[in-house]
């Protein structure tokens, strides 16, 4: 017999320490977002509210640092899947499983070092007068001349957020590994098709959630750009930055800081959208393999014989 | 050559295409920090510029007050930020496994907009929000700097703790609870005896896991950090504008080794809780 238990009461210290430290703040920023900056000594009024701010942010200057921002956000992403995914696959399928725990390992080392510093280790060696670059004139090419771009932008956000991609697709593969796989290769499926038709649906989930984990935060990066891009590779991160700290308009920096998440879980939406459109003509066609019956013990004539049944 | 020949030669070829790629990539990851790793043990004005091999920017740590206390800031504010975001999140993770309702609907939402805010938009809420705190309404507590700091760093950690814990009792039964309870546990006997080892796993990785996004945290510290308190990232990103020494490199590479054991540690504890390589990057991963 149980007695009555405090139940969410648990939660509620969590709930309040991020009501007051996350919503409030953030609130207060929508809030600002709506007012003014009235003289050069003050930062911000909101005694006159007025949607002022979000004209300023359309701005040629300050559009292009979006749409450059938003390049950077999706060639990034687009680059991290296609870099990606072989390595997870091959983390999850091809190596032996006693090496697994390793590679998660060596995957996760560079993740869990500074960002900060790793960018820094990048700046080193793109630098025109380090090792890389003495090296390649040795071969006979030009100085390297990538630093301060915004090449070396999307160098360094593919760099940093890979590890982002590569851990939810091996988690994916590596639940579709093993019988399934096994299954569509006894019934004739040969090496591509078992991929494209069986391992790539089932392992949608881990495709959007790697697409997710590594878009939200590349679109909001501040250190990468501010690093490697010089005043090329500007991100929007860098001009909320410079509103609050240097140009002491928080009015202004406010609205484009919400801007900035409109239009990172618009593009959330439209790019999980997009994986979800991409992929439906292979999951409807497997929809009934990749159901509970499909487990381990699912013999693959059954999965066959129901699938005909239905007529897929 | 039979047809079996040549197939077994093709899937090598393709193997080998993986294993390269494979390598290629980990290199890729590795570079920057064997560089930084290498530059730690020059001796010259330079990061960028090596010199000669030497241990003089180690010893120079010792005679640098100004780095000393950066790091001991960010391990202060690590160790603390962790406790709070553990203690919060372990109480909420146990009370969305354990007395679900609609309620874990919202708290979910919540702990989801945390975790896709960019950093930058925390940082930039948080510093008008402590000087609000902190001078409008006259609350001293929140100019302080680690004070600042803690609550900066903990609001993505509790997130993570959160589902953490969640995440491990949701996947067990409540039947030891039930269990205890049916043999005369009081609740309180039965969450110390029963949920909290059950928990425990995902308690400790919480923990080291917000310690080490505490100790990398850079842009909210950027912006909420007083002077006299500035934290180890606050201090490099300062430095990146009148120059890296190599000493910004040894510290750097002090800290790795620290990041390496806080993260062994998390692979043993969860290893022995019996996650295999999947759940292990499931946790790290972030979900």
């Amino acid at each position: 017999m149980r007695r009555r238990s405090p139940g969410f009461l648990l939660a509620l210290p969590a709930w309040a320490w991020l009501l007051v430290f996350f919503i409030a703040p953030v609130g207060m920023v929508v809030w600002f977002s709506f007012g003014y900056k009235p003289s050069i000594f003050a930062t911000q009024a909101t005694d006159r509210l007025s949607f002022d701010r979000y004209a300023e942010v359309l701005d040629p200057a300050f559009f292009a640092t979006f749409l450059n921002t938003l390049w950077v956000g999706v060639a990034g992403t687009v680059l991290c899947f296609l870099i990606g995914l072989p390595v997870a696959y091959w983390m999850a399928v091809k190596a032996p499983p006693s090496r697994r725990g390793l590679l998660v390992a060596l995957v996760m080392v560079p993740f869990w070092t500074n960002f900060l510093v790793r960018t820094i280790g990048w700046q080193v060696i793109l630098s025109p007068d380090g090792w890389l670059s003495s090296a390649l004139q040795v071969i006979g090419f030009e100085p390297l001349a990538i630093l301060n771009t915004r090449g070396a932008v999307l160098l360094g956000v593919v760099y940093n957020y890979l590890p982002l991609m590569i851990l939810p697709l091996f988690v994916a593969f590596d639940r579709v590994n093993g019988p399934l796989r096994e299954a569509s290769k006894d019934l004739g499926a040969g090496k591509w098709a078992t991929f494209f038709r069986v391992t790539l649906p089932l392992a949608q989930p881990g495709v959007i959630a790697g697409v997710l984990l590594v878009f939200i935060p590349l679109m909001g990066d501040y250190i990468t750009a501010t690093v490697l891009g010089g005043a090329k590779g500007n991100m929007v991160g860098q001009l909320v930055a410079s509103q609050f700290q240097t140009a002491q308009n928080w009015a202004l920096g406010s609205a484009m800081a919400v801007v900035l998440i409109f239009v990172i879980l618009l593009s959330a939406a439209v790019g999980a959208g997009i994986v979800w459109l991409v992929s439906w003509p292979f999951r409807a066609r497997n929809r009934l393999v990749i159901g509970p019956a499909a487990t381990a013990t699912t013999a693959p004539a059954a999965s066959a014989s129901i699938r005909e049944e239905v007529g897929a | 050559m039979t047809d079996r020949t040549v197939q077994r030669a093709r899937k090598a070829w393709s193997d080998v295409a993986f294993n390269v790629w494979g390598v290629l990539v980990l290199v890729f990851l590795f570079a920057p920090i064997l560089v930084i790793i290498v530059s730690s043990f020059n001796v010259g004005r330079l990061l960028v510029s090596w010199d000669h091999f030497g241990f003089d920017s180690f010893v120079a740590l010792l005679a640098k007050p100004a780095i000393r206390d950066a790091v001991w800031i960010s391990v202060q504010t690590g160790f603390i930020a962790a406790l709070v975001a553990t203690l919060l999140g372990t109480l909420a993770g146990i009370a969305m496994a354990r007395h679900p309702g609609k309620w874990v609907w919202w708290f979910l939402g919540l702990l989801l907009l945390v975790s896709v805010t960019p950093e930058i938009v925390d940082a930039v809420a948080l510093l008008p929000w402590m000087v609000f705190l902190g001078q409008d309404l006259g609350m001293s507590i929140f100019n302080d700097g680690i004070v600042r700091l803690v609550i900066g760093h903990s609001l993505f950690s509790v997130a993570v703790v959160s589902y953490l814990v969640r995440a491990r009792l949701v996947g067990q039964e409540a039947n030891l609870e039930e269990a205890s309870a049916d043999l005369y546990a009081t609740p309180v006997r039965t969450f110390a005896k029963v949920t909290l080892p059950l928990a425990m796993p995902a308690v400790l990785s919480g923990f080291l896991l917000s310690f080490t996004l505490s100790l990398d945290n850079t842009v909210i510290a950027a912006f909420v950090s007083v002077s006299g308190s500035t934290p180890w990232p606050v201090y490099v990103l300062s430095a990146l504008r009148s120059g890296l020494r190599p000493e910004i490199a040894a510290v750097s590479t002090i800290m790795l080794v620290l990041t390496l054991i806080a993260l062994g540690l998390v692979a043993v504890v969860l290893r022995r809780a019996g996650d295999s390589a999947a759940d292990i990057a499931r946790t790290m991963g972030g979900g």
